[in-house]
């Protein structure tokens, strides 16, 4: 519509453009062309819808506005104000701003005898003058530790960012206080206090009215501390007779349930605030009781902590089918829609529960069990709202299952057990077989697909069935590892290679003194150059002029043989001159051959005594000549 | 003194081989003795007892055997995973295991397990036990260099058995190499062993649970870090704890 409006204008527009003004006619069209888009145009514009509004921002604009502005003032009392040395007391400051913005310091500035420590912290919205004022409680427990006047004097704590005096405030600690009662006293109550993890157990929260019948309301209430969860889908607010000392009165009270999640020894405690006339949720009322009008204080109150001992469940003796269920419950006979099916026809098992103990609400179903005769669906929880479930006290498992053979009689059995925290065990609670008639007629289209994406028909597979023992025990193996992962086997590797890789360096190091002879001849002489070495020195150092003489000749004899073509033994002293004339030797060291050469062959050939033992010092000399044979090796 | 040093030192290898043999001799003795209690607690309906006796065994020695009868025990204890792993291990160990083959058949179907899914090379490997194909690789390997370098270092003449020996070898070699990938991959392999076992989206005790594993199916580790595993399955990839799961080849 919008469109159509502006396009008549736009069109009217370019005709009074275009207009041909000396003509009669056209000055006719031009008018009426304007009078027509000034009609169209307002038309369009009646039909025109004002814009959408985002609906979240809708929502976000419809909520009163939370007064941040207001002056911001603070509170700080004590309840009781008069208690005994050692005895509990609240300090309670209350601020009209919200509890984030709230900085109260470090510490607080309380005497030395007056033990301090963290209570409650809490934040509720009152409807005042169209606008939500935020009311923020932090509370502290303290002790005095002797008798006397103990003041918390006025200090300093920042607001949204500005600084707000708290006031100073007394309590005074006397021993035989009498009536040392706080005020309102929040009471927490458990059912049990030493459970198991996951273990659900009511909790109750209550404030006792006065005994002339007024009641006090609470709202915001919560239980604070770590390792449990509270069940807020099964809480409920009363305000019923309840007798206390003797005394009875109207009490409001909160119950919920309460489940640690944590092992060891956990602590918490209740807090709430006191809010007059302003209920927050429904409350059932029986009995007598008065509401007391006009404005609420409204208090941030909190119960002495309580201990609560959680063991974790035990491992052995989990039976199948364990979903988490603590507490004492009991199965009826499960109930089938119907009993006579067809094949692939859908049927739904019911399986009502019952609950002596535990959370109903929360109690999941079995998964059901795999098999080839049944295509069992996932069982589907009940929609009922929790609180509900609870205070009918039964639950209920629906089951759809589709037979997929003919023959079978009955449903299977649904493996199922809870663990029963009084007896300290699991129990078996499996779901029993329903008796049940399948109708053996044709197979329906989607019976067929679940059979084949089942297990295959056994058409031509032999009866399978678990084989008795073996008697033998078969090849053992070292281990389940691959022997290729394991490190010996590398090693292994290392024998074959090592003995190739020696065979073949063998091979190579024979095929070089083949083709080299001479080296072989020039390592030999060289070693026995040197053990003959070794025995003259030994026969030098013993005074043995024959063993010195004929090792040093043999020495000598050794040391040129590669030089000739001709047996050590045939050299005589010339050859051993002609090898050392390349190294230009002294008249002395050919005389010392020469000399030695002759005592050897003397004693040898001509059958004269041993060499003298002048001989002897030739031994210098001798060195040298053999180490320069030596050396033209 | 030189001939009683070398007597000595073949006197304590001689003494070494035979403590050896007397140890395996033990060993044997000992196997057959747990391999025997195993079989009478199994007979007399003491399932438990079976089992402790046959993992004994089966930690002193793997064989077909033990594993065969080990994962009969379990089943009779009602314990589904570790009687698939044992029988999986039987395999393992024995291809030619028969019963191992038919009773994971019989379990599958019974317990609507699934197999696990191998590659091609996997299946390959799954003909001879997984400790053969690095032995056929290194026997052929060796018997390929031996027949030539030996006659060429010996200086025989090439002969013609010699190619053809040298080309089997060679063949064989080749042959193994994928079933030996298919080994190293398929040791990666295993079963949940604990039941409603959960697959974590993250490795610590506060993660979100994907799902939960029968005992039973079937998993492929990718990666171990502290006490959890990452394992691939037909479904799903996330983490379960060691204790939960076990590989094949016992790695996990």
């Amino acid at each position: 519509m919008i469109g159509s409006g502006q396009s008549t204008v736009e069109r009217g527009t370019e005709g009074l453009a275009s207009a041909p003004w000396r003509d009669g006619r056209g000055a006719r069209g031009v008018v009426w062309g304007m009078l027509a888009g000034v009609l169209l145009g307002g038309w369009g514009a009646r039909g025109q819808n004002p814009p959408m509004m985002d609906p979240l921002m809708s929502l976000m604009l419809s909520q009163p506005r939370i007064d941040i502005t207001s002056e911001v003032r603070a509170t700080a009392t004590f309840d009781p104000p008069l208690v005994a040395p050692g005895e509990v007391a609240i300090y309670r400051i209350t601020f009209n701003a919200l509890e984030e913005s709230i900085d109260l310091g470090d510490k607080l500035p309380a005497p030395a005898d007056l033990e301090i420590q963290q209570g409650a912290r809490g934040q509720m919205l009152q409807m005042l003058g169209g606008s939500l004022v935020p009311l923020s409680g932090i509370n502290f427990r303290v002790r005095p530790t002797k008798e006397g006047a103990f003041i918390i004097p006025a200090f300093t704590a920042m607001v949204y960012g500005k600084p707000v005096e708290v006031p100073a405030a007394r309590v005074d600690a006397v021993a035989n206080a009498p009536g040392s009662r706080r005020r309102h006293q929040l009471v927490l109550e458990l059912t049990e206090t030493n459970l198991y993890v996951g273990q659900p157990t009511p909790a109750r929260v209550y404030l006792a009215g006065t005994q002339t019948g007024v009641v006090l309301p609470l709202s915001q209430v919560q239980l604070t501390g770590k390792g449990f969860l509270v069940d807020q889908g099964t809480t409920g607010q009363r305000i019923i007779q309840i007798t206390r000392d003797g005394v009875s009165a109207p009490t409001f009270v909160y119950d919920t349930t309460l489940t640690p999640i944590e092992s060891g020894n956990l602590s918490c405690f209740a807090q709430a605030f006191t809010s007059g006339l302003q209920l927050s949720g429904p409350v059932v009322v029986s009995g007598q009781m008065m509401l007391q009008g006009g404005l609420p204080s409204n208090a941030l109150l909190e119960s002495d902590p309580l201990a609560v001992s959680a063991r974790p469940l035990p491992r052995e003796g989990e039976l199948p089918g364990f979903t988490g269920g603590i507490g004492i419950f009991v199965l009826e006979i499960p109930k089938l829609a119907t009993n006579s099916v067809q094949v692939g026809e859908p049927v739904r098992l019911s399986v009502t529960v019952r609950a002596v103990q535990g959370n109903l609400a929360r109690l999941v179903p079995p998964a059901p069990p795999r098999s080839p005769d049944w295509q069992i669906l996932n069982p589907s929880s009940e929609n009922a709202p929790p609180q509900l479930i609870q205070a009918r006290g039964f639950t209920t498992f629906d089951y759809t299952l589709v037979p997929l053979n003919t023959g079978l009689t009955s449903t299977p059995s649904i493996a199922f057990s809870y663990f029963n925290p009084k007896a300290g065990r699991y129990v078996d609670a499996t779901i029993r077989s329903a008796p049940i008639t399948i109708r053996g007629s044709a197979v329906p289209w989607d019976s067929a697909i679940l059979s084949a994406t089942g297990t295959p028909p056994p058409t031509n597979e032999p009866d399978l069935r678990l084989s008795d023992l073996t008697a033998n025990q078969g090849r053992a193996s070292m281990s389940l590892l691959p022997a290729q992962s394991t490190g010996w086997f590398a090693l292994g590797q290392l024998l074959p290679g090592g003995g190739f890789l020696g065979l073949w360096l063998w091979d190579r190091r024979r095929r070089y003194f083949e083709r080299h002879p001479e080296v072989l001849l020039r390592r030999r002489a060289r070693r026995a150059l040197r053990k003959d070495r070794r025995a003259w020195k030994r026969a030098a150092r013993e005074g043995n002029a024959e063993l010195f003489a004929a090792t040093a000749v043999r020495a000598m004899r050794v040391g040129c043989a590669p030089h000739y073509p001709a047996e050590p033994r045939a050299l005589v002293g010339s050859d051993v001159l002609d090898v050392l004339d390349a190294t230009e030797p002294s008249d002395r060291t050919r005389e010392v051959v020469r000399k030695l050469f002759s005592a050897t062959d003397a004693a040898r050939f001509a059958g004269e005594g041993g060499p003298q033992a002048e001989l002897l010092k030739f031994e210098p000399d001798l060195e040298q000549v053999l180490e320069q044979l030596e050396a033209r090796l | 003194m030189k001939t009683c040093g070398g007597f000595k030192r073949t006197g304590r290898i001689l003494v070494g081989v035979a403590l050896l043999g007397f140890c395996a001799e033990v060993r044997g003795d000992a196997i057959a003795e747990l391999f025997h209690q195993g079989v009478e607690a199994y007979r007399s309906g003491n399932y438990t007892g079976a089992v402790s006796a046959f993992q004994a065994a089966a930690d002193l020695a793997p064989s077909g055997g033990i594993m065969q009868n080990l994962g009969n025990a379990e089943w009779q204890a009602q314990q589904v995973g570790p009687a698939v792993l044992a029988w999986e291990r039987a395999l393992w160990v024995d291809p030619l295991e028969r019963s191992a083959r038919a009773n994971l058949r019989f379990a599958r179907k019974a317990a609507q397990l699934e197999s696990p899914q191998l590659a091609w090379y996997e299946v390959v490997s799954t003909w001879l036990p997984a400790n053969a194909w690095g032995w056929l690789a290194s026997v052929s390997l060796w018997i390929a260099v031996g027949v030539v370098l030996v006659p060429h270092v010996f200086r025989r003449p090439k002969a013609g058995w010699h190619q053809a020996v040298s080309a089997l070898a060679l063949t064989l070699l080749f042959l193994s190499l994928p079933a030996l990938v298919g080994v190293h991959s398929r040791a990666r392999v295993g079963f949940v062993i604990a039941k409603d076992t959960p697959l974590r989206m993250t490795p610590t005790e506060e993660s979100q649970f994907l799902g939960r594993m029968a005992s039973g199916d079937p998993g492929r580790v990718l990666r171990i870090r502290g006490r959890y595993a990452l394992i691939r399955t037909p479904r799903a990839t996330g983490w379960v704890e060691n204790v939960q799961f076990s590989t094949v080849s016992g790695r996990l």
